[in-house]
């Protein structure tokens, strides 16, 4: 009965405690790692956001047109609170997975390996997305100034398409970089271009015949009556 | 400041060693003027036989790569001096033809005629532009005798010009110079000048070569250096000014955020000077006055007007950005009237200068962007004075002009209330208020 009691019951509890205790100092490095993750993701975080609030990053956000973008995103809090919390969150992201992979279990440390492999592309589709953004904002608004001042009436459409040519591309880019259905999105984006393009040239020469007749009468010949061209030297 | 030395080609190093010094030294700038070159190498040279004959004179033509024959014309021009009534020509007429380096543009061309006088050791220089058709031998006269012998160190152009003629000086370059530095130069970007020696080696020892300056801007640099730099400056009456028509298809957009460009640049350099200046002085004008026919400008007004109302739409958030609250909302009052009725009062013009100015200096956006989304408005000014001068004499038109100047002066306390870094800025009301419930009925 001894003998059935120590092979049946205590012998699988001794090894239990024993994979325990084993285990346990790998638990306790996790936590401990959790808890510096957690102290050092809010130092950091806090001292990036009072930096980036002394050297007025909010207000060179506000002179980009971010924060305009971020309100109309439903964003109301300013760029530099944003950052310091961005600095807080991969912080406490790259500390979990060092505190994951204290526990020293093999299936733990191929996730955390690859989920480290994929931070270079993640932080890449941002940068991508990120330029992205304020170069169509760029063109879009030198297009428009540029469009309005050769008197073309449809300057803000002009300008509408190329920042959203501009984002849409940035967008396209970004999710190759992730390697989110990378054949997919190239062969989508230039479908849906090459679909937008035909469409409009089906639509305005067939579809709307008259239409087109009638824009390029009045552009043409009202362009020939009213633009007769000045002698006036501005300088 | 340094005083390092623009690089000139070996021939001319070799023609200035050959002439050594020179008393009084006359630019031409050319780019593609072989039609008229020729008339203006003759007026300069019967002027410095005719008024400086015992001086000893060099001719620059500092070209910026013609491809026509302009060059060629500018060495070989002959000059019949006895059918000129000139017989005592005592001094030859030494000439250099040379290209100019660095960035393409009228003031790189300026800069080469700059070191060629200094290495010459003029004492008196004068530019005049390769495309005048109206320059007579007493242009040359007049551009430099009040340097030659009344001591002034810059000679500002004065012309008769038709009332719609230099609608970007009247609007903008005279009367925000003159309310900033407090000097009536009536024609600050006029293009023909007078300078001395010395005010030569100041301009080339400023460092601007490298920046627009160099390509565009020139003139208003140039005036509004000799004013700061504490120089002697005058005007001379030179008569009707006609040059060879301009490229019709010359963007007004790019000409207009040259001019603004040097205008705001200049700007943000003098702050010191002109936030202390207060009111204006008139500028000694030497010459003859007299009355004379301007050929008559055809102007498109309904053209501008759309553009303008255009501009109200499109633009409406650069403009936000750009203006005061103040000034937009009474801008877009303007999009529901009529075409006659849409008119930029003297006031809001001036408004929208100093908000421009104040939002060019904090960087609001790109720069480039900010200077040409204000051609609209531009536009839109100038179809409004166009409007109140209808059926005017020169002399009435010159009138509105120069209540647009009192505008200026009157409404600068704006400009240096807005001007000011926010922590420097009084907790006073701004002086506009003030300003604007005593204004007059007459807008622009």
């Amino acid at each position: 009965m001894d003998n059935f009691i120590n092979q049946a019951l205590l012998k699988p509890l001794e090894l239990l405690g024993h994979q325990v205790l084993n285990v346990l100092p790998n638990v306790l490095a996790m936590g401990i790692i959790l808890l510096g993750g957690l102290f050092t993701a809010w130092v950091f975080g806090s001292f990036a956001e009072r930096l980036f609030r002394v050297i007025g990053f909010d207000h060179l956000c506000d002179r980009l047109g971010m924060n305009a973008a971020l309100l109309r995103g439903g964003v109301k809090t300013d760029p530099s609170r944003i950052v310091g919390r961005s600095i807080y969150w991969t912080v406490l992201v790259l500390a979990s997975i060092a505190a994951l992979g204290a526990l020293n279990l093999t299936p733990i440390n191929q996730f955390a390996q690859s989920l480290l492999a994929y931070v270079p592309h993640l932080v890449t589709a941002a940068v991508i997305l990120l330029a992205g953004y304020f170069l169509s904002n760029f063109v879009s608004r030198a297009v428009l100034i540029a469009a309005v001042n050769a008197g073309l009436p449809p300057a803000r459409l002009i300008a509408a398409c190329s920042r959203w040519g501009i984002q849409a591309l940035a967008g396209a880019m970004a999710l190759e970089q992730l390697g989110i259905a990378q054949h997919i999105v190239v062969v989508g984006f230039g479908i849906t271009w090459g679909g937008i393009v035909l469409a409009g040239a089906i639509a305005f020469g067939l579809g709307a015949a008259d239409l087109a007749k009638g824009f390029l009468e009045r552009r043409l010949v009202a362009r020939s009556k009213s633009n007769t061209v000045d002698d006036l030297h501005h300088l | 400041m340094t005083t390092s030395l623009t690089p000139l080609t070996a021939p001319t190093e070799a023609r200035i060693q050959d002439i050594g010094s020179a008393e009084i030294l006359v630019g031409i700038p050319s780019y593609n003027n072989a039609d008229t070159v020729g008339h203006v190498v003759r007026a300069v040279s019967v002027g410095l036989a005719k008024h400086f004959p015992g001086r000893r004179a060099v001719l620059v033509n500092s070209d910026g790569g013609s491809s026509d024959e302009t060059t060629a014309i500018v060495a070989r021009t002959a000059i019949d001096f006895e059918h000129l009534f000139i017989g005592d020509q005592q001094s030859v007429l030494h000439r250099i033809v040379t290209p100019y380096h660095g960035i393409p543009g009228k003031g790189s061309a300026f800069r080469t005629i700059f070191e060629i006088a200094r290495r010459l050791k003029a004492k008196a220089c004068a530019v005049v532009d390769a495309d005048l058709r109206s320059i007579s031998p007493e242009w040359i006269e007049l551009l430099l005798r009040p340097i030659m012998e009344e001591g002034y160190d810059y000679v500002a152009p004065y012309y008769l010009r038709h009332k719609y003629d230099g609608t970007i000086t009247n609007s903008l370059a005279y009367p925000l110079t003159r309310a900033l530095y407090g000097q009536r130069v009536r024609q600050p970007i006029g293009g023909e000048f007078g300078f001395s020696g010395a005010l030569a080696a100041h301009y080339l020892d400023q460092h601007v070569w490298e920046s627009e300056v160099a390509r565009f801007g020139i003139d208003i640099w140039m005036t509004t250096e000799a004013i700061a730099s504490g120089a002697r400056v005058c005007q001379s009456f030179l008569g009707a000014k006609i040059h060879n028509p301009k490229d019709p298809a010359a963007d007004l957009s790019a000409m207009l955020m040259q001019v603004m460009g040097a205008l705001f640049a200049l700007m943000e350099q003098h702050e010191c000077l002109w936030s202390r200046q207060e009111g204006s002085q008139p500028v000694p004008l030497f010459g003859f006055p007299y009355e004379v026919g301007v050929e008559p400008v055809h102007v498109n007004v309904e053209r501008m007007v759309s553009h303008f109302r255009q501009g109200l739409t499109d633009l409406e958030p650069i403009w936000r950005q750009i203006l005061a609250d103040d000034t937009f909302a009474q801008l877009h009052e303007l999009q529901g009237t009529s075409s006659t009725d849409c008119r930029i009062p003297d006031e809001l013009w001036v408004q929208v200068v100093y908000d421009a100015a104040t939002a060019y200096r904090k960087r609001i956006m790109p720069r480039d962007h900010l200077l040409k989304s204000l051609t609209p408005l531009y536009l839109g000014r100038t179809a409004s004075f166009i409007y109140a001068t209808q059926g005017l004499t020169s002399t009435e038109a010159e009138q509105k002009i120069e209540a647009l100047c009192h505008t200026f002066e009157r409404m600068k306390p704006y400009l240096v209330e807005r001007w000011q870094p926010p922590a420097l800025q009084p907790v006073v009301p701004a002086l506009l208020h003030h300003a604007t419930t005593d204004a007059g009925g007459d807008h622009g």
